[in-house]
């Protein structure tokens, strides 16, 4: 009895337990990491979404605010109409959600002494719903910069204001939203506005901030979103040219302004290119000297190439890039440079041609020579096979034409050696030394050939015979 | 090679050697082998930067600067070489005693043809050589032309600056080109021409030991041989 007790209490127990897991697991939803990853966009509705009313009811009235012991004001209002449009507002996040210290009224002591502070404080409240994103300013330069003491590093209500935040992206893509895109110079310049000044004239920024241009790079096509990196490592410049690749080598991008998507390849096929490729793909953290595409296009201030003051294509400019690098280089030297040219007839045609002859001459030349080599060997190999008489261990040598008959041969050879009596005589010019080696023509000697073969004795089969047989057996 | 000491028992007659080369051109050649061998070590891993053992070679910019030295220098000693060996050429020139056995002449061309017949079968003996067979003066003349079309792309790009202050700028990338392409070019023909030439079809040491026996001299260089024995015979 007192056993079954036990076993009914123990299965109660378990029961409720189960049931528990159960229900907590389906009513709660996604789990917290789950949550985090949907949030950006559609951050789950939240139970106490209804409260918001209840806070707007007094926050929402004109002049609210509290003075903090550093001096500042707290502004305390907040824009209700600006809160229920933005991303938060939309989707019904609880005012408590963030400020979880409230739980009633009145409200517990403030603790924080500074607007800074509360901006601090604050940050880490957006974990919870985006911990993605947040895991990755963990590791930006802003962070790094927080880090070591810089109260004025950027944290994320720097550029997410959390009350007014607008939707960033597309949800079904994940893009950027055209109007995030034209803000997003705006956010940055709140603390980088000199890099402002000279972004909005180059000819990305201006065609951004004049003509709502939205194919031009803004800030964070190139320094990221949440984890920015210092522009000023070792690896941030060895990417640099595959940053700027991204769109310059996006052939439908490119066709629309007339821009070439050779730039890259150009680039890497030349010294400076070379190295900084290899370097960003083997060795990123490893500093070259060699210059990527800021170096001489400029960063934040990149002009068109024809621009007068700045544009590479005006001498002047490209030759003033150069000597920041090659400080003797004069008037001549930027052509060294093909400038992310193709060589072709019209530009660098000494390279063009160059190409052009290596390109007919290595098959040509070295593969008849390669050829000749190959019908050498088989011949010899040939010759070798077809007479395995040994003479005599040391008579080898593939061509065994017996000694006697040459001696012979010599003294009645010799006045027709004339060709080598006064070796200084034929002095034709050095220069067709490749034209030596080939198939010409000449077969106006044969005469002279045959005699040799005559004086050679041993085969007294007719000359003109192609077989080798005959000449198998011919030693 | 193995002429010279070969045979005991046929006397004197077989002993006989013939002088091929110099001591000076034997160390002609033993420092062009050398500084092209550095050459080509130094400097393709720097034109096939993809492959793995060239980034290995060149990982950092230290060893990137340390490679070039070492191919700098080979090409101060190989232009050493250059000089020697103009020099003589100009010297003996003037003492109107320039041997003129390696200029190219019509009977290169016959004799080319010759062989080509040969080796098809279109006929049964080889051609008979001179001194130096169209083989080796092909051998000499492209490695001639190489090393020159190497030597002076190679300053340009080694002296940009100094060379585009009277060249124009186009000379640099055209001698860039050049000099990457060339080097293949002689390292694919010292490899396919000369090196089955002197190592696969027979073993030619006559380079560094200086000496053929007169089996080989009569076997591959028969008028050299018919034109000294008629000397020697006239002589005696």
């Amino acid at each position: 009895m007192r056993l079954r007790n036990l076993l009914f209490v123990a299965g109660l127990v378990a029961c409720l337990v189960s049931f528990g897991f159960a229900l907590s697991s389906a009513s709660a939803g996604p789990s917290f990491m789950d949550r985090a990853a949907v949030s950006v966009n559609q951050p789950a509705p939240h139970p106490q979404a209804a409260d918001n009313s209840l806070c707007l009811s007094c926050h929402s009235q004109a002049g609210m605010k509290v003075g903090l012991d550093s001096g500042e004001t707290l502004q305390l209002t907040i824009d209700s109409e600006a809160f229920g449009a933005s991303v938060h507002g939309t989707n019904e996040v609880a005012c408590t959600s963030c400020h979880t210290d409230i739980t009633g009224f009145p409200h517990p002591d403030r603790k924080v002494q500074s607007l800074r502070e509360v901006t601090l404080t604050f940050s880490a409240s957006c974990t919870q719903c985006h911990s993605d994103q947040s895991a990755l300013a963990m590791d930006s330069v802003h962070q790094k910069a927080l880090a070591a003491g810089n109260q004025n590093a950027a944290v994320c209500a720097d550029c997410h204001n959390p009350h007014t935040q607008k939707p960033m992206t597309d949800p079904a893509t994940g893009k950027l939203l055209p109007e995030a895109r034209l803000e997003i110079p705006n956010t940055c310049a709140k603390c980088h506005n000199a890099i402002y000044g000279v972004y909005a004239q180059s000819v990305h920024g201006a065609a951004l901030t004049q003509e709502g241009n939205l194919d031009v790079p803004t800030c964070v096509d190139c320094h990221g979103v949440h984890n920015i990196q210092s522009p000023t490592t070792a690896s941030f410049r060895n990417s640099v040219p595959s940053l700027c690749a991204k769109c310059h080598t996006d052939e439908t991008l490119m066709r629309k302004y007339g821009l070439s998507t050779q730039v890259l390849s150009t680039y890497v096929s030349d010294f400076h290119g070379t190295t900084v490729e290899i370097f960003s793909k083997e060795f990123p953290d490893q500093p070259t000297n060699k210059p990527v595409c800021t170096d001489c296009h400029g960063t934040h201030d990149i002009m068109r190439i024809d621009d007068p003051a700045k544009g590479l294509a005006v001498r002047e400019n490209l030759l003033k890039k150069c000597q920041a690098c090659h400080p003797d280089a004069t008037a001549n030297f930027p052509d060294a440079w093909m400038s992310h040219y193709i060589p072709s007839p019209e530009k660098y045609p000494v390279v063009y041609y160059i190409n052009l002859f290596y390109k007919f001459m290595i098959p040509g030349v070295l593969g008849s020579m390669g050829l000749l080599v190959v019908m050498d060997f088989t011949r010899m190999m040939i010759n070798r096979f077809r007479k395995p008489k040994p003479v005599v261990k040391h008579e080898e040598p593939s061509a065994p034409v017996p000694p006697a008959p040459v001696e012979e041969a010599a003294p009645a050879e010799t006045p027709k050696a004339e060709e080598e009596t006064p070796p200084v005589e034929e002095v034709p010019p050095p220069a067709e030394a490749e034209a030596v080696e080939a198939e010409p023509t000449v077969g106006l000697e044969e005469p002279e050939q045959v005699e040799v073969e005559s004086a050679e004795g041993e085969s007294p089969a007719p000359e003109g015979s192609n077989d080798e047989d005959k000449e198998a057996h011919n030693d | 090679m193995s002429g010279t000491q070969a045979k005991s028992t046929p006397l004197a007659r077989q002993e006989r050697t013939f002088l091929r080369f110099t001591l000076g051109q034997r160390w002609e050649h033993a420092l062009l082998f050398l500084s092209i061998l550095v050459l080509l070590l130094t400097g393709l891993p720097q034109k096939y930067r993809e492959f793995s053992i060239s980034q290995d070679l060149l990982a950092t910019p230290d060893q990137v600067f340390l490679i070039q030295n070492i191919h700098h220098a080979a090409a101060i000693l190989l232009s050493l070489v250059v000089i020697y060996h103009l020099g003589r050429i100009l010297v003996l020139m003037s003492r109107r005693s320039l041997p003129g056995d390696l200029l190219p002449t019509m009977q290169d061309l016959r004799d080319a043809w010759h062989m080509i017949q040969y080796l098809l079968f279109l006929r049964k003996d080889k051609p008979r050589f001179g001194r130096y067979n169209f083989e080796q003066k092909v051998t000499y003349w492209v490695v001639f032309f190489s090393v020159a079309i190497m030597g002076i792309s190679g300053l340009i790009i080694w002296f940009p600056i100094q060379a585009t202050s009277f060249l124009p700028g186009g000379v640099v990338p055209a001698a860039k080109l050049a000099h990457s392409t060339e080097s293949v070019v002689l390292a694919i023909f010292i490899l396919i021409w000369h090196i089955y030439h002197v190592h696969i079809e027979r073993l030619n040491l006559s380079m560094f030991t200086g000496r053929l026996s007169e089996e080989e001299m009569r076997t591959y260089h028969e008028k050299e041989y018919e034109r000294l024995a008629g000397q020697s015979g006239e002589r005696k």
